[in-house]
C-alpha cells in the first residue's frame, strides 16, 4: 500500500469542503425535489411564483456553492496528489526502479477519493437530519402545499458516491501524469525542481523581493488565494442580501461555508508556503529579521492577489444577485430594485482583514516556535 | 570585548540529557581573529551558537561589553543580532529563489548599506550578481555568503567551518577574503575549523575537547591564508 489511509487523514480540507457542498446541494436538491412532487397541486397565481421563486433559489444556490466547492477540491486534490508525490519521491522512484509500472503506482491513489466519500456521505446524512426543520422554515407562512422528507436514491448516488469516484479517479489519473518522469529522477530528489527566475531585475526592497519571487515560485497559490478570497467576499455579501430576499437559514449556510472554504485553503496555501521557505525563514532569523518580518516577506506577495479577489467577489456576488432578482422576482410586483449594500461590503471587508491578520499572527507564533538548530541540522 | 563565564548546555531531558558545553569562560578582544579547534562533537557549533545569540545558555553568563544575552527577550536577542552578529555556516544557506544581488542586499538592508554592490565586488563575484546559487560553484556560493554577512556590516562574525565544503583552492581564496576584509574593518573574527592548519591565521586559538576548552594560545605572527599548509 502505497498511500496509506493515515495519509488521506491528512487531507481533512478535502473532506470539509466536500462536506460543505454536499451538505448545501443536499438540502436544496432534496428540497426542490420534493416540492416538485406538489408542483401541480398550486392553484393560485400567488403561490405559483413563490413556488418558482423557491425552485430558483434552491437551483441558483446549490449551483453556486456546489460549483465553487467543487473547483476547490479539484484543485485542492491535485495539490495533495503533487505534493505527496513530492515529498515521497524517494520511494516512488524505488518502486518505479524495481519495475513497478506507473500505472500500478498510480492505482493506490484511488484511496483518496475515501476522504471525499467521508465528505459527502457524513454532510449526506447531516442535510437529512436537518432537512425537517429546514422544510419548515423555507414554508414558514403554509403558502405552499404540506410535503414531506423523502429519500432519493438517485440524488443520493449523485451526491455522494459519484463525486467520490470522480475524485478517486482524478486522483489516479493525476499521479500517472505526474509520475511520468524516469525513476532516476524521483530517486535524485528534490534537486529537480526548478527555480523560476525573475523576468528583469528590479529594485525593491528585500522583503517585497522575496515576496514576490515567492509567488513566481508557486503561480498555483495564487489562484488558489485569490480564488478563496473571492468565494469569502462573494458568499459572506450574498449571505447579507440573502436575508432580505430569501431565508435566514440559507443566509446562515452562505456565510457558513464562504468562512470554512477561506479558513482552509488560507491555512493551507499558507503552511505549504512557509514549510517550502523554512530555510529561508531560518536565515533570516538568524541575520537579525524579526519573525514578523519574515512571515509579512514570504506571504506577502500573496497579498496583492487577495486583495482582488476580494474586488472580484463583490463584483460577482453584486451582478449574480441582480440577475437572480430580476429572474426569481420577475413576476411580483413591488420588489425593490436590487442595490449594492455598502454596510455589507464593509462587514466582509472587515471580517477579511481580521481573517487575514490571524492567518500572519498565527504563522508569526509558529516561526517564533522554530529552532534555528532544527533545520540547519537537516 | 566578548566575555563568557562558566557557560553550561544542555540537549535532551531525562535519561538522554546530554551536557555539551560543561563550563567555558573565555575572552575575546575587539578586533581578535580567534579560531576554535577540536574533533567532530566536541561542541564547537553550539559553542559559536550559544556565544552569538542564536542558541540561550542554560547556565553561566555570556557578556557583550556591558550588554547581557541571558536577560533579553528573543525580540531583543533577534535585534541584538541584527545589529551586530554575522555569520557564514558551512552549507552556504543562500536563498535559493534570489540571485546573488538579492541574496547580499538580504544582509545589506539590515544595516541600511546601500552600497553593497562594492562588497560584492570586494570578494571577486561582480560579474555573477544575477546569478542564481544553483548556477555558482560551491566556492563562489561561499564567497556570496562572505559577502552576505559582510554587507550588514557586523562587529562580530561567527564563522562555523566556512572551508569545511571546499577544496584547497577556493577555500584558501575565501579564507583570504575574509582576513583581508577585517584587516579593511576592523570587526571580531571568530571561526570554527577543524583543520589545524588554519588556526595558524588566528592572533587567538581555542582548543575544545568534549564540552571543555582544554587549550589556549596565541599567535605572534598570524600568517595569511596562502602561507599556511592546508
Ligand atoms: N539539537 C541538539 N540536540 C541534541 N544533541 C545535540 C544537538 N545539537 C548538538 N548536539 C550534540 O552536541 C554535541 C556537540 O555538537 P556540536 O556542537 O555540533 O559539535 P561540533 O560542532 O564540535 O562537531 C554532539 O554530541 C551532538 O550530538
Ligand atoms: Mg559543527
Amino acid at each position: 500500500m502505497i498511500v496509506s489511509y493515515k495519509d488521506t487523514l491528512k487531507i481533512a480540507s478535502i473532506t470539509i469542503i466536500s462536506f460543505c457542498a454536499v451538505f448545501v446541494c443536499t438540502l436544496f436538491l432534496n428540497f426542490n425535489l420534493d416540492l416538485a412532487d406538489v408542483g401541480n397541486e398550486i392553484t393560485s397565481p400567488a403561490t405559483q411564483s413563490l413556488y418558482d421563486a423557491q425552485v430558483m433559489t434552491g437551483k441558483v444556490v446549490s449551483s453556486l456553492a456546489g460549483g465553487c466547492l467543487l473547483l476547490t477540491t479539484v484543485v485542492l486534490l491535485c495539490f495533495y496528489v503533487g505534493h505527496f508525490i513530492d515529498i515521497h519521491q524517494k520511494e516512488l522512484g524505488i518502486l518505479k526502479a524495481l519495475g513497478y509500472s506507473r500505472f500500478r503506482i498510480a492505482r493506490e491513489f484511488w484511496t483518496f477519493g475515501c476522504s471525499v466519500l467521508t465528505g459527502t456521505a457524513s454532510a449526506y446524512l447531516c442535510a437529512h437530519l436537518l432537512m425537517p426543520t429546514f422544510y419548515e422554515v423555507q414554508n414558514e407562512l403554509g403558502l405552499l402545499p404540506a410535503f414531506e422528507v423523502h429519500f432519493h436514491p438517485g440524488l443520493c448516488f449523485l451526491l455522494v458516491f459519484l463525486p467520490a469516484l470522480f475524485f478517486a479517479l482524478l486522483a489516479v489519473c493525476y499521479s500517472y501524469l505526474k509520475m511520468k518522469v524516469s525513476p532516476l529522477t524521483l530517486l535524485r530528489g528534490k534537486e529537480s525542481t526548478k527555480i523560476v527566475k525573475a523576468r528583469k531585475e528590479s529594485d525593491m526592497p528585500f522583503l517585497q523581493e522575496l515576496g514576490k519571487s515567492n509567488v513566481r515560485q508557486r503561480k498555483s497559490l495564487v489562484f488558489f488565494i485569490t480564488f478563496a478570497i473571492f468565494c469569502f467576499s462573494s458568499m459572506m455579501q450574498m449571505s447579507f442580501s440573502m436575508d432580505e430576499l430569501a431565508s435566514e437559514m440559507m443566509a446562515f449556510m452562505i456565510m457558513g461555508i464562504g468562512i470554512v472554504l477561506a479558513c482552509v485553503t488560507l491555512f493551507l496555501a499558507s503552511t505549504s508556503v512557509v514549510k517550502a521557505n523554512g530555510k529561508t525563514i531560518t536565515m533570516m532569523k538568524v541575520f537579525g529579521y524579526q519573525s514578523r518580518d519574515c512571515v509579512k516577506a514570504v506571504l506577502g506577495g500573496y497579498r496583492p492577489w487577495a486583495c482582488f479577489g476580494f474586488v472580484l467577489g463583490s463584483l460577482y456576488q453584486y451582478l449574480l444577485l441582480r440577475i437572480a432578482v430580476s429572474i426569481i422576482f420577475a413576476d411580483i410586483e413591488n420588489v425593490p430594485e436590487y442595490h449594492f449594500d455598502i454596510p455589507a461590503m464593509l462587514i466582509a471587508l472587515f471580517s477579511f482583514i481580521a481573517l487575514y491578520e490571524t492567518v500572519m499572527f498565527c504563522y508569526t507564533k509558529k516561526i517564533e516556535k522554530m529552532s534555528v538548530k532544527e533545520i540547519m541540522l537537516e | 570585548m566578548i566575555q563568557l563565564e562558566n557557560v553550561h548546555k544542555f540537549y535532551g531531558t531525562g535519561e538522554s540529557r546530554n551536557e555539551v558545553l560543561k563550563g567555558i569562560s573565555l575572552q575575546v578582544g575587539d578586533g581578535d581573529f580567534v579560531v576554535l579547534l577540536g574533533a567532530s562533537g566536541s561542541g564547537k557549533s553550539t559553542l559559536l551558537n550559544v556565544m552569538s545569540g542564536l542558541e540561550r545558555a542554560d547556565e553561566g553568563t555570556i557578556c557583550y561589553g556591558k550588554t547581557q544575552l541571558e536577560q533579553m527577550t528573543d525580540k531583543e536577542l533577534t535585534e541584538f543580532r541584527k545589529n551586530n552578529i554575522g555569520f557564514i555556516f558551512q552549507q552556504y544557506y543562500l536563498l535559493p529563489n534570489l540571485n546573488v544581488d538579492k541574496n547580499v542586499k538580504m544582509g545589506a538592508e539590515l544595516a541600511g548599506n546601500k552600497e553593497y554592490r562594492q562588497t560584492i565586488s570586494a570578494v571577486g563575484l561582480e560579474k555573477k550578481v544575477h546569478k542564481y546559487p544553483h548556477e555558482l560553484s560551491g566556492g563562489e556560493q561561499q564567497r556570496v555568503s562572505v559577502a552576505r554577512a559582510l554587507a550588514k556590516k557586523p562587529k562580530f562574525l561567527y564563522l562555523d567551518e566556512p572551508t569545511g565544503a571546499l577544496d584547497e583552492k577556493t577555500g584558501r581564496l575565501v579564507l583570504d577574503y575574509i582576513s583581508k576584509l577585517q584587516q579593511e574593518s576592523g570587526f571580531t573574527v571568530i571561526m570554527v575549523t577543524h583543520n589545524q592548519n588554519v588556526a595558524e591565521m588566528a592572533n587567538t586559538v581555542i582548543r575544545m575537547n568534549s564540552g571543555r576548552i582544554v587549550e589556549t594560545w596565541q599567535n605572534a605572527e598570524p600568517k595569511n591564508a596562502y602561507e599556511i599548509a592546508w
